[in-house]
């Protein structure tokens, strides 16, 4: 009869404990990273009375967690991608924003700026078109420097998060370590019972890291949850941290890089290539860095094609114009890893074949190595005495280099930034072309003539300087009084660039001046020839204008944030998947629990009533022995 | 699948942030009538649409330079219109003066009125334009071109012709330098000119001079000298051909001379009238390079000479005729420019309807492809509202299922 009372007993126990775990499960039915418990109930040893084996009741072997590790790694993976291309678009989203449809508004002001070099060839005497193309050429200037100075306050952003979210990853870390610690006592002192709620936590700490950066798990037969990071780099090895700094950059300070130490020998950072960590790094380096590059080829390309007509023409006094616009030369950064103190210099040697990509140059016991700086391919490039020729650029280094020695070569990310008008005076511009003017002296005595001076090569320095041939005899000349060439009628004289014919017979100390012709003030060619180059190609192996060059960068800004667009949309449907499947296993369904709530009541109230019935039974037993 | 009520409810609010993120660009497209607002909505566009913007602008620009050359070549053409006039009135009087009825006084007082003429003939070669430059100084703008001098006039500008662009790849000259205009002028007849010796003592005048047969023209310079046949004659009845040097040309060339003859050699026929005296002699060569203001002031010289005796009247007939002939030239020379400025003019117009064809096709380009088709993009709104209010209203229902409602 006794075993009417046990078996009970053992039931009303194992069913309080059931509601009690489904008590549990609605209490925490929005607890993140709360994974549903069930009662593991057994039946009792059963007690053997002679033939016969009737149970013992009831037993709670356990509460298990619902929880699958692969659901589980799947949504930390996602979570990893989708971080990193939430950050991704938010900054691509925020370049396509500076950008927009007109460059930053660098569009127009180079239409703006171009329509005023026509206006000054319509008018090139006029004191007002000219103050009013330097005044384009300036916000062309401001345009340049505003765009450049919003990316270079995205990469200060970029440098700001990265140091939150590297202090955020060692907090995490710590505390799965710590847990880690607790739940390998608490499992020893359970019996092997796993602690389910610290467990719990853990998991969601783990949950939590992988927004931040990818990462990788092993669990070890202890309990304890191991965690790595990047290429496999240990973040938590059972109850021990590694922590993670932020150093300097190789090439340049300001750009903060991760590491496994605080020497900047353990960079991991090209290793990071998920999470909102990963999404930093690739935001700086495929997404600022390109702009700014490609900011940078624009500004190049204007300043010097704009700079080099101007030194191929007159200003309104005569002289050769001087330049518009200052632009940073291409910068050549040695690594702090240099050994020596061997510096490089560089300059643009040809436009046409200038990139948007930055190299690494890296000597090995002397011999060069050019690579690409985001891909690594290697470049090619021609050297000739102490001058290394690559991409455009000349690269010259100021010593013998040691091997290992590193060189970063940005051609063109520096130049948006330090793109500048120079202070010109309105006749300063050089709206004329050069042209000659060429006299006979008054006292001449001969019969030879002079023709009009051509120009044969404009850019020669002293095209310009008053030159005067002086005929020692009628077969003889000298050129500014030196040298004693023969006269030919007829035949051309070369000097400085130009060109003159003198015919006839010169009569002895007859003389002849070519200067630079100082009157033609209302000359445009120079004007129209400035005015062309919006249309003329000059970069890409001249096949690209800057006309060109402005629209593919918005196309260019526009593609990729719209890859990244896609690619978020995409990644948060398989993100919204992973989390309904972790969820299906591990959530609480609040019905599911309803149900259950009412089954284990309804098992109580049998279990009471089998006590009840025991009870009776008992009590018939008495009144019966009483009877009798 | 178990589905949750905390999933249920983070899948309603991923949903309504999708949604209401589609409505807000919705939104922003109709009210700014654009259909992309940044780049990466329609990247290949939006590069395009650049493209296009600043193809327009230079349009624009080449519009602006059309005009500008207009306005300059309309004020061109009328100070050249000007000029003809003047020269029509030195033709003129050049005729007048030529009647032969008129006394020395009245030969003076043509010379003051064409004096005057050369005058404003040089002040309308220092024409300005709106910008204070001078129209024909070339490219020396801020110089004035012509200054009167003894012989005529000095040009100070240069031979610079200033170029607009009026469309990608054509330009047009705003102007003609003036050494061009009023320099360059063939004399005589514009291949020869025939001219009469300065000694001459009888009343041999030159009349008409052609070139007959172009290719026989060799360009050589000769003359022609009279003589009497027999030497011992009075009256000059006789003509030969001499070359430059003053010897007879071979193979020999003489004729007998009538008054009103033409003298034809080397492709050249000069005719003279009057009766020329012995050793008298009128001289050809290849037209040069003259200006109309030294034209004119050789006129004025002519006519200030005083002319009495038969000769005398003879060479200021002579004088006047090859001023004549040099007018004629010059007002030959400005219709070639004025023509050619209308030419300009005239590929100018077409220019600027072909220019702003163009702009309206670009412009519908860039609003095919910026501009918000109001139709699709309101019935998008409709449709995303919709889709938000029934989400919003599928999240409630689903909400109020719970099986606790029940226990």
């Amino acid at each position: 009869m006794s075993d009417v009372f046990g078996i009970s007993l053992s039931a009303l126990r194992a069913f309080q404990s059931a509601v009690a775990v489904t008590s549990n499960n609605i209490a925490n039915a929005n607890t993140p990273g709360y994974a549903k418990e069930s009662v593991t109930l057994v039946s009792a040893a059963p007690q053997s009375n002679g033939t016969l084996s009737i149970g013992a009741g009831v037993q709670v072997a356990g509460i298990a967690r619902s929880f699958s590790q692969a659901s589980a790694n799947q949504l930390n993976s996602s979570q990893s991608s989708l971080g990193q291309l939430n950050t991704l678009q938010g900054y691509s989203n925020q370049i396509d924003n500076i950008v927009g449809t007109t460059a930053g508004g660098l569009s127009t002001a180079l239409q703006s700026f171009y329509s005023a070099w026509s206006d000054v060839a319509n008018s090139p005497t006029s004191s007002a078109t000219r103050q009013a193309l330097l005044g384009k050429a300036q916000s062309v200037a401001n345009s340049f420097q505003s765009t450049n100075s919003q990316l270079d306050s995205l990469n200060q952003d970029i440098n700001s998060r990265i140091t939150s979210d590297v202090q955020q990853i060692n907090a995490l870390g710590s505390s799965i370590s710590n847990l880690n610690k607790q739940i390998v006592i608490s499992t020893a002192q359970g019996g092997g019972q796993a602690p389910n709620d610290l467990i719990d936590q853990r998991d969601q700490l783990v949950s939590s890291l992988s927004k931040l950066t990818g990462i990788s798990t092993t669990l070890d037969t202890n309990g304890a949850l191991n965690v790595f990071v990047g290429n496999g780099q240990p973040l938590v090895l059972q109850g021990n941290t590694t922590q993670l700094t932020t150093v300097p950059g190789e090439f340049d300070a300001s750009r903060l890089e991760v590491s496994t130490s605080t020497s900047n020998g353990n960079v991991i950072s090209g290793t990071i290539t998920s999470g909102e960590l990963g999404g930093l790094l690739a935001a700086r380096s495929q997404v600022i860095d390109p702009a700014k590059n490609a900011l940078g080829q624009i500004a190049t390309a204007l300043s010097q094609s704009v700079n080099t007509q101007q030194n191929l023409g007159l200003d309104l006094s005569g002289q050769r114009g001087v330049p518009l616009f200052s632009v940073g030369a291409p910068a050549a950064t040695a690594s702090t890893k240099n050994t020596d103190a061997v510096s490089a210099t560089v300059t643009v040697a040809n436009l046409g074949a200038l990139t948007t990509n930055d190299y690494i140059l890296s000597y090995k016991t002397g011999s060069p190595a050019l690579t690409n700086a985001s891909d690594g391919t290697s470049v090619p490039f021609t050297v000739s005495g102490n001058t290394l020729s690559a991409a455009g650029m000349s690269i010259v280094l100021s010593g013998a280099p040691a091997t290992g020695d590193k060189f970063l070569i940005q051609p063109t990310a520096q130049a948006a930034g330090s793109f500048s008008a120079l202070n010109v005076l309105p006749s300063q511009v050089a709206a004329a072309g050069i042209s000659l003017a060429t006299s006979a002296a008054g006292s001449n005595a001969g019969t030879a003539t002079i023709g009009a001076g051509t120009v044969v090569t404009a850019a020669n320095a002293n095209l310009l300087n008053p030159v005067t041939i002086r005929f020692t005899n009628p077969t003889t000349y000298t050129i500014n009084g030196a040298g004693a060439y023969a006269y030919t009628a007829g035949a051309a004289i070369s000097q400085n660039g130009w060109q003159v014919t003198i015919s006839g017979t010169p009569a002895t100390g007859d003389s002849f001046a070519v200067t630079g012709n100082a009157g033609a003030t209302g000359d445009n060619s120079n004007a129209l020839a400035s005015a062309n180059q919006q249309t003329s190609p000059l970069l890409d192996s001249g096949t690209v204008s800057i006309n060109n060059a402005v629209s593919g960068m918005i196309t260019g800004i526009g593609s990729q944030a719209q890859q990244i667009n896609t690619a978020q949309t995409a990644q948060n449907a398989v993100n919204t998947q992973a989390i309904a499947n972790q969820q299906s296993v591990s959530g609480v369904d609040l019905n599911e629990e309803a149900a259950n709530l009412l089954q284990w009541q309804q098992a109580y109230g049998a279990a009471a009533k089998a006590l009840q019935i025991g009870n009776s039974l008992f009590q018939s037993l008495l009144t019966a022995v009483q009877a009798a | 699948m178990r589905v949750t009520q905390s999933l249920n409810q983070l899948q309603f609010v991923a949903a309504i942030d999708t949604l209401q993120s589609n409505l807000s660009q919705t939104q922003n497209q109709i009210s700014t009538n654009l259909s992309f607002t940044t780049p990466s909505q329609n990247p290949v566009a939006a590069g395009a649409v650049n493209g296009y913007n600043q193809a327009l602008a230079q349009s624009k620009q080449y519009d602006t330079n059309a005009n500008s050359a207009q306005t300059r070549l309309s004020t061109e053409d009328s100070a050249l219109t000007q000029v003809q006039n003047a020269l029509q009135s030195l033709r003129t009087l050049a005729l007048q003066a030529n009647s032969g009825t008129l006394s020395s006084q009245d030969r003076g007082a043509i010379a003051t009125q064409a004096t005057q003429i050369q005058a404003s003939l040089v002040s309308l070669a220092n024409t300005q334009d709106g910008n204070g430059e001078y129209l024909f100084s070339g490219f020396a703008t801020q110089t004035k071109p012509f200054a009167l001098s003894p012989t005529g006039a000095t040009y100070s500008g240069d031979q610079g012709q200033r170029q607009l662009q009026i469309a990608a790849g054509q330009s047009v000259a705003d102007g003609d330098n003036g050494d061009t205009v009023f320099n360059q002028i063939k004399t005589g007849n514009g291949t020869f000119v025939a001219t009469s010796g300065s000694g001459n003592t009888g009343t041999g005048v030159l009349g008409a001079t052609t070139v007959v047969n172009a290719s026989a023209y060799n360009g050589q310079p000769y003359s022609i000298k009279f003589s009497a046949v027999p030497a011992t004659g009075l009256v000059a009845n006789t003509y030969t051909i001499l070359d430059s040097t003053g010897a007879a040309v071979v193979p020999a060339v003489s004729g007998t001379y009538t008054s009103g003859q033409s003298i034809a050699y080397d492709g050249t026929q000069v005719t003279i009238t009057g009766q020329p005296g012995i050793n008298d002699t009128f001289s050809v060569a290849p037209s040069t390079n003259q200006s109309v203001f030294t034209t004119v002031q050789n006129m004025v010289t002519a006519l200030q000479s005083p002319a009495t005796s038969s000769a005398g009247l003879a060479q200021l007939n002579n004088a006047l005729n090859g001023a004549i002939n040099n007018i004629d030239q010059a007002l030959n020379q400005t219709s070639d420019v004025r023509s050619s400025i209308g030419g300009r003019l005239n590929s100018i117009t077409t220019q600027l309807s072909v220019s702003s064809s163009q702009q309206i096709q670009l412009q519908t380009s860039i609003s095919s492809l910026q501009s918000l088709d109001y139709a699709s993009a309101l019935t998008q709104l409709q449709g995303e509202t919709t889709t938000l209010s029934a989400a919003m209203q599928a999240y409630t229902i689903t909400q109020g299922l719970s099986l606790f409602k029940y226990l």
